[in-house]
């Protein structure tokens, strides 16, 4: 019977009634098994002991420790059964019947009782259950080899005959399971959580501590005899934390708590050491602690022990536990609000007895301890576990309601620290704080307002849930706490009323004290932020601004995931605003790979040419996105989709003829070319197709059916004001219908009336000259107006194909001549010293650029557009200058786009060849044009 | 029509006593109360040494003869420190006025001061004693005497930190002087020392940018090369991003100055970018022109627009300045600036039609004329060969003939330069390896 801590606060009331009322223990008798009874039990059997031997404590001790023991045996033996009838082995199983008939002789003879345990009645239904089952299947019976059948028949008489002596408890067990199992339900419970915990131990630890108590032999007997009331029921430390403090409070000293606060950390991490129990122990001590910061250091410990509980890297830590670790955390942060002189510290060691000096102790006291530390691993506990638990549960639903629980921590901490001045680190609190809420749309944000302050209301406290009530039922519970602190800090979060005040706080803090990455994460937080709420422009230049995009290849991961959920949002908040180009600057890149999933940390894409190692897996799964900060990857898709539609299907019109123009979006051409290739058409189910589908009517004009398509979408719903947005992808369908429209017919007309234009693509007037004018200056269409008739003439400009085929090799040989240079450089490691202008230009640019970019950094913010104005010229210098700066292996601006690449950060992505290096300049140089 | 007012927004990046005739300016065009104004003087005054005349302020604003307390307090106070600065400072300032003395300056920093020391007895705290002096001779109104000794202080001192400020100074004194030749030489000096200096922090630097540009009005609107060198200035990288982070208002500046600048016309297309960028940040008639012109190709819009322009330019301290010429003001600038934007927009709208109606034209233009004036406009437009086009009479249109390059004059142009860049590379290629054979 390990620790039965559950059953405590239920035990409390009755202990004083046990001690003096021994009938009510004889008639209890009756049950050892059961939970009380068999407290009542250990105690008339202790309290024997006491009476006879009061002045030998060490029998005393042997005594109980080796009654446990064999209810620990028994346990051990039980399970071995257990073990044994998953895999069907009889043999193991006989012997171990043999065994835990043993041991209950041994038990009894402990105990002192004519009844047997419940754990072993328990044991004995199990096995005739198991044995009906083994008999009852005939042809398992048939497989069994020899022995294991040999021993099977043996167990059926032995088991029988065994029964015989306890049909009656084992009818009754039978009957109401569930009232006779409480103890070994808790029991069961515990053994799910927590390690198994080792008896010895704290037998040890008891023993040590008995010195101290040898000198208080007057109030002994009491002590004891309290003590035996107790023992059954408690675990072993509270049996010793009770004996403790039944002693008069004023004999608790200091020096005890101290001793035994070193002794259980000392035991921490050992092996064998219950962490569950060690836990248990530490809270214990913080009650009788004798002053504040001593309590404070206590408190810290039982943090630190709770954080312990959980080893795995994967898992996360009990959500029970999370909420305990809240309210301790609360409970320091309490402390050290009434006690201003105590400083909390991580850097240097605190004297020995610092923490000896009482609450009126002039000037400061250290106390070791790292209160952003606690937060930041709270943190992780808490997002590890929505990592965990599936999204689609009620289970997730209730742990985000947690959320104010570690807002108010996070709050409070952050108080704390700026009240001692300690800036950076309330810079980090708040960019936990920040990470919390930065994702969070207004009507989000409200809904977690509301909650908190409902919850608030309910028991003004903000979380209203099962730590808080253990915790006062505890302190309800026997001693008076030595040190009593009332509630101080603010138990609910104050958020105010619009998010973006709040994340202006919270930023503002964080630039003026942060660290770098702390710096740049929230850059990024409120990147998002204002994505979010549609102020497309202010994002965009905090995001030109912070030269995020230079640097971000060699942050760490998550925040390269955060960029890249940056701009993904950053793409969604300039579609909404009708920013098409922009808006496919921001999303193509993460399109590009085809692996957005991972990019955005929002599952994993499968790769058929790289198998991923076990740990490559475990770590991405260990950075997920937790479900409820998911970007939808569907809008995400028609977003960039249709976006790209937009652009491509003109640029396809214009330069149908012409091999000289790149596309501006490879994956959707590749799309195309997939879709088209296909013999039938189908009905469009995915986004794709839907976009696909809406192409094929674009190209043609047909600017109404390539609408219908894609408002036929369902994702359309996700958005807050689709009707607008919709009708501004109808409008820009309009617009690109009407120009695809003049690309690809122009040729068949000699002159076209406005009127005629504005009816067929049902545009303004003035729009439609508006968009062919602009046709006209960019010198895309040969054509210009007649103001009289209001017409539209074309300029034909047939060529002849003699005429055409020259233009062509023109450009050939253009090519070959550059080509030519480009060697020649790649062998010399110079320019050429008598080259045309225009290469000569580039050339500096590529220097000047990467002088420039220097001085960028230098300059930071004031030099923070030149990327977004000169985005696509700095590609095209790398491209054409990069080549023989590869040569010289400067670093200069080779490694300065390389950096500027993808943010991918898979390692494999990283060993980017020099030419996808340079792929990878060209596509930043559309991002950075946003 | 205080709508497009930019002296609250400009305001603050100017020295105090700069801000004076921006209020002297509004005062004049009466677009806010006068007593508004005269508090907002006060106020400017009141962190300055220049008492007297906030009290004459004072007294017109309240109509008494009365002066608070504090005024008269304050007056006193700044009599004695100029005693006092005048003391300190006062061995410097009689060797300095000896003109034989300062012969023997020699352009030698560190000699200058090891001479003064040992002939004069004079160390760094009677130099510091006469930047100090300079500067409260600035806060009086004393510019001229602020700019002398600001020169020469400039000549003596070795903190590049004070030397820096020493410029802002004189500059400051300059313009306030309209000294504009020297004010622009000192504005050159000071951008280059700018451009070169390392500053603390980014955002300093950038401030320091902001603030020359915004000086810089002073100079480029007012001297007769200034609208040349503003766009050199404006449109450097550096000073266009400044513009963009902190101060888009300026942008008006640079619109102005490239529409009425004929000569570079060039930069228009990178104003357009620049101007379509910042649309969420700043908005004006001028900048709206440019891109509803630029943009969106709506004359309409544009004509509305110019008529805005005319009162936002009329209104603005810096383009709205008046030429008394004998009998009748005139704003130099504002006819300049309407004709050229006429020609822009006659100009975009030639270049996408071939057929105009003339009536129309005129119209489009903003010009109130009749159709026989229209007629003459257009044909001096001709005429001047700005324009390639006829008038047809009878039916009243001009019409643009289309041009089109030949197709083989555009293949030779495109291989034009193929020849002479490989002929290049084989002699790259070859000489060196003749080179090598010759020293074999």
């Amino acid at each position: 019977m390990a620790s039965r801590f559950w059953t405590q606060g239920g035990d409390s009331d009755t202990e004083e009634e046990e001690e003096e009322n021994s009938e009510y223990d004889g008639s209890d008798a009756e049950q050892p098994a059961g939970d009380n009874s068999g407290a009542a039990a250990g105690s008339r059997y202790l309290r024997g002991q006491a009476s006879d031997s009061d002045d030998s404590d060490g029998q005393h001790r042997v005594v109980k420790s080796a009654r446990d023991k064999r209810f620990d045996e028994m346990a051990a033996t039980v399970d071995q059964m257990k073990n044994a009838m998953k895999i069907n082995d009889w043999v193991s199983l006989q012997e171990s019947f043999e065994k835990i008939n043993k041991q209950l002789e041994k038990v009894v003879r402990v105990t002192e009782s004519v009844k047997v345990p419940n754990l072993y009645i328990k044991a004995l239904v199990m096995l005739e259950d198991f044995l009906a089952q083994a008999l009852a299947n005939k042809d398992a019976k048939k497989k069994m080899s020899s022995s294991n059948a040999k021993a099977l028949n043996s167990m059926k008489q032995k088991l029988k005959k065994n029964n015989k002596q306890y049909e009656e408890i084992i009818a009754k067990y039978r009957e109401m399971p569930e009232s006779e199992d409480d103890g070994t339900a808790d029991e069961d419970e515990e053994s799910d959580s927590e390690v198994e915990e080792d008896p010895s131990k704290i037998v040890m630890s008891d023993e040590e501590n008995e010195d101290d108590d040898d000198d208080d032999e007057d109030g002994h007997d009491e002590a004891t005899e309290g003590d035996g009331v107790w023992e059954r029921k408690m675990s072993k430390k509270d049996k010793l934390m009770d004996k403790q403090f039944m002693k008069d409070p004023s004999e608790i000293t200091w020096d005890i708590v101290n001793q035994k606060l070193k002794e259980i950390v000392a035991a921490r991490g050992k092996k064998g050491t219950g962490r569950v129990e060690q836990v248990e122990q530490l809270t214990f001590l913080t009650r009788v602690a004798k002053t504040p910061a001593q309590k404070l250091e206590i408190l810290f410990s039982v943090i630190s022990s709770q954080f312990d509980i959980n080893p795995s890297l994967l898992g996360h830590m009990p959500i029970n536990v999370w909420k305990k670790c809240v309210g301790n955390m609360l409970l320091a942060l309490d402390i050290l609000e009434q006690y201003p002189n105590i400083v909390v510290d991580d850097t240097v060691e605190p004297e020995e007895n610092e923490t000896q000096k009482g609450a009126d102790h002039n000037g400061t006291i250290r106390v070791w301890g790292n209160l952003v530390a606690f937060l930041d691993r709270l943190d992780s506990e808490f997002f590890k576990s929505l990592q965990c638990i599936d999204p689609y549960t009620r289970e997730y639903v209730e742990r985000l309601r947690d959320e104010p629980l570690f807002f108010v921590i996070a709050q409070n901490v952050q108080d704390y620290l700026e009240r001692i001045g300690d800036f950076k680190a309330s810079s980090k609190v708040a960019l936990r704080r920040l990470e919390l809420i930065y994702y969070k749309p207004q009507e989000v944000y409200d809904a977690m307002r509301k909650l908190a302050e409902q919850t608030g209301t309910e028991d003004g406290l903000g979380n209203g849930d099962e730590s808080e009530k253990n915790l006062s039922m505890e302190e309800n519970r026997g001693p008076p706490v030595f040190v009593s602190i009332p509630e101080l800090v603010p138990r609910k979060p104050t958020f105010s009323e619009s998010s973006r005040a709040l994340v202006d706080a919270l930023v503002s803090l964080i630039y003026s004290y942060g660290d770098e990455r702390t710096k740049a994460r929230a850059m990024l937080c409120d990147i998002y932020h204002h994505a979010i709420f549609d102020e497309f422009s202010i994002a965009r230049d905090l995001l030109l601004m912070s030269h995020l995009q230079d640097g971000i290849q060699l942050m760490d991961i998550s925040s390269q995931i955060l960029f890249n959920r940056v701009m993904a949002q950053l793409g969604l908040c300039a579609f909404r605003a009708g920013l098409i180009q922009e808006a496919h600057g921001c999303l193509f890149e993460l399109y590009q790979g085809g692996r957005v999933k991972e990019l955005l940390a929002q599952g994993f894409s499968q790769n058929r040419y790289h198998e991923k190692t076990p740990e490559q897996e475990k770590a991405e799964r260990r950075r997920q996105m937790p479900y409820h900060m998911h970007i939808n990857l569907e809008l995400l898709e028609a977003t960039h989709l249709i976006s790209a539609m937009l652009l491509e299907v003109p640029n396809m019109a214009a330069t149908a003829y012409d091999p000289k123009r790149k596309p501006i979006s490879k994956t959707f051409r590749r799309l195309l070319e997939v879709s088209e290739r296909q013999t039938f058409m189908g009905p469009p189910e995915s986004v794709r197709d839907h976009v696909m589908a809406a192409t094929r009517a674009l190209s043609k004009g047909d600017y109404q059916k390539a609408f219908d398509v894609i408002s036929s979408l369902e994702i359309w719903k996700l958005l807050r004001n689709c009707d607008s947005i919709l009708q501004m992808v109808k409008s820009k369908i309009k617009e690109e219908a009407l120009r695809t429209y003049l690309f690809a017919f122009a040729s068949c007309y000699d002159s076209l009336s406005l009127e005629q234009l504005t009816s067929m693509f049902d545009l303004s007037k003035a729009h439609a000259h508006s968009i062919v004018s602009k046709m006209m200056v960019m010198e895309e269409l040969q054509a210009s107006w007649d103001q009289p008739t209001k017409c539209l003439v074309f300029h034909n400009l047939e060529q002849t194909r003699l005429q055409s085929l020259l233009f062509q090799m023109a450009d050939k040989l253009v090519i070959l001549a550059e080509n030519n240079e480009r060697a020649f450089e790649v062998r010399t490691g110079g320019g050429l010293e008598g080259l045309p202008p225009k290469r000569r230009e580039g050339q500096d640019y590529t220097a000047y650029g990467a002088n420039r970019w220097q001085d960028n950094s230098a300059s930071g913010v004031s030099q923070g557009r030149q990327g977004s104005g000169y985005g696509g010229r700095l590609g095209y210098n790398g491209r054409t200058g990069g080549s023989a700066q590869a040569g010289a292996g400067s670093r200069g601006a080779g490694g300065h786009y390389g950096s500027m690449g993808r943010t991918s950060y898979r390692a494999t992505a990283m060993r980017a060849s020099q030419v996808e290096g340079f792929a990878g300049m060209v596509n930043l140089s559309r991002a950075g044009r946003i | 029509m205080a709508d497009y007012d930019l002296t609250s927004r400009i305001a603050p990046h100017f020295d105090r006593h700069l801000v004076f005739p921006l209020l002297e300016f509004l005062q004049e065009r009466e677009l806010y109360a006068n007593d508004e104004i005269l508090k907002a003087k006060i106020q400017l005054l009141s962190h300055t040494n220049m008492v007297d005349y906030a009290m004459d302020i004072h007294k017109a604003l309240y109509h008494t003869e009365d002066v608070p307390q504090a005024m008269v307090d304050r007056r006193v106070e700044v009599v004695a420190r100029l005693k006092s600065l005048e003391e300190s400072a006062a061995p410097l300032i009689s060797f300095l006025q000896d003109a034989n003395l300062v012969q023997e300056l020699r352009p030698d920093r560190q000699y200058n001061i090891q001479m003064l020391q040992d002939r004069f007895q004079i160390g760094a705290d009677q130099i510091e004693a006469l930047y100090q002096y300079a500067k409260f001779q600035f806060e009086c109104g004393n510019y001229s005497g602020a700019a002398d000794y600001l020169y020469q202080y400039r000549a003596l001192c070795t903190n590049s930190e004070r030397s820096l400020s020493a410029l802002w100074g004189k500059l400051a004194a300059e313009i306030l002087m309209q000294n504009w030749d020297i004010a622009l030489e000192e504005l050159n000096r000071l951008k280059e020392i700018i451009d070169s200096k390392s500053f603390s922090s980014p955002l300093n630097h950038l401030q320091n940018r902001i603030w020359l540009m915004h000086w810089s009005l002073f100079i480029f609107f007012n001297h007769e090369n200034g609208r040349n060198s503003i766009i050199d200035l404006f449109f450097q990288d550096r000073y266009l991003n400044a513009i963009q982070t902190n101060a888009p208002h300026l942008l008006r500046y640079v619109a102005t100055a490239v529409i009425v600048n004929k000569r570079r016309r060039n930069m228009l297309k990178e104003l357009v970018k620049v101007i379509q960028q910042e649309q969420q940040c700043y908005k004006d008639p001028i900048t709206e022109l440019i891109e509803s012109l630029y943009v969106n190709y709506d004359f309409d819009g544009a004509q509305k627009k110019l008529k805005e322009c005319e009162q936002v330019i009329l209104n603005d301290p810096f383009l709205g300045k008046r030429v008394e010429d004998s009998n009748f003001t005139t704003v130099p600038l504002r006819d300049e600036f309407l004709e050229n934007a006429r020609l822009f927009i006659f100009e975009t709208y030639c270049r996408i039609h071939r057929c105009i109606d003339i009536s129309v034209l005129a119209e489009k233009l903003n010009l109130n004329m009749t159709h026989d004036e229209a007629l003459v406009w257009i044909t001096n437009l001709i005429r001047n060969s700005k324009l390639e086009a006829k008038i047809d009479a009878v039916s009243g249109t001009v019409t643009m003939p289309v041009v089109h390059q030949n197709v083989h004059e555009q293949i030779i142009e495109a291989m034009k330069n193929l020849n002479m860049r490989t002929y290049l590379l084989a002699k790259n290629i070859t000489e060196p390896a003749q080179a090598a054979q010759a020293s074999r």
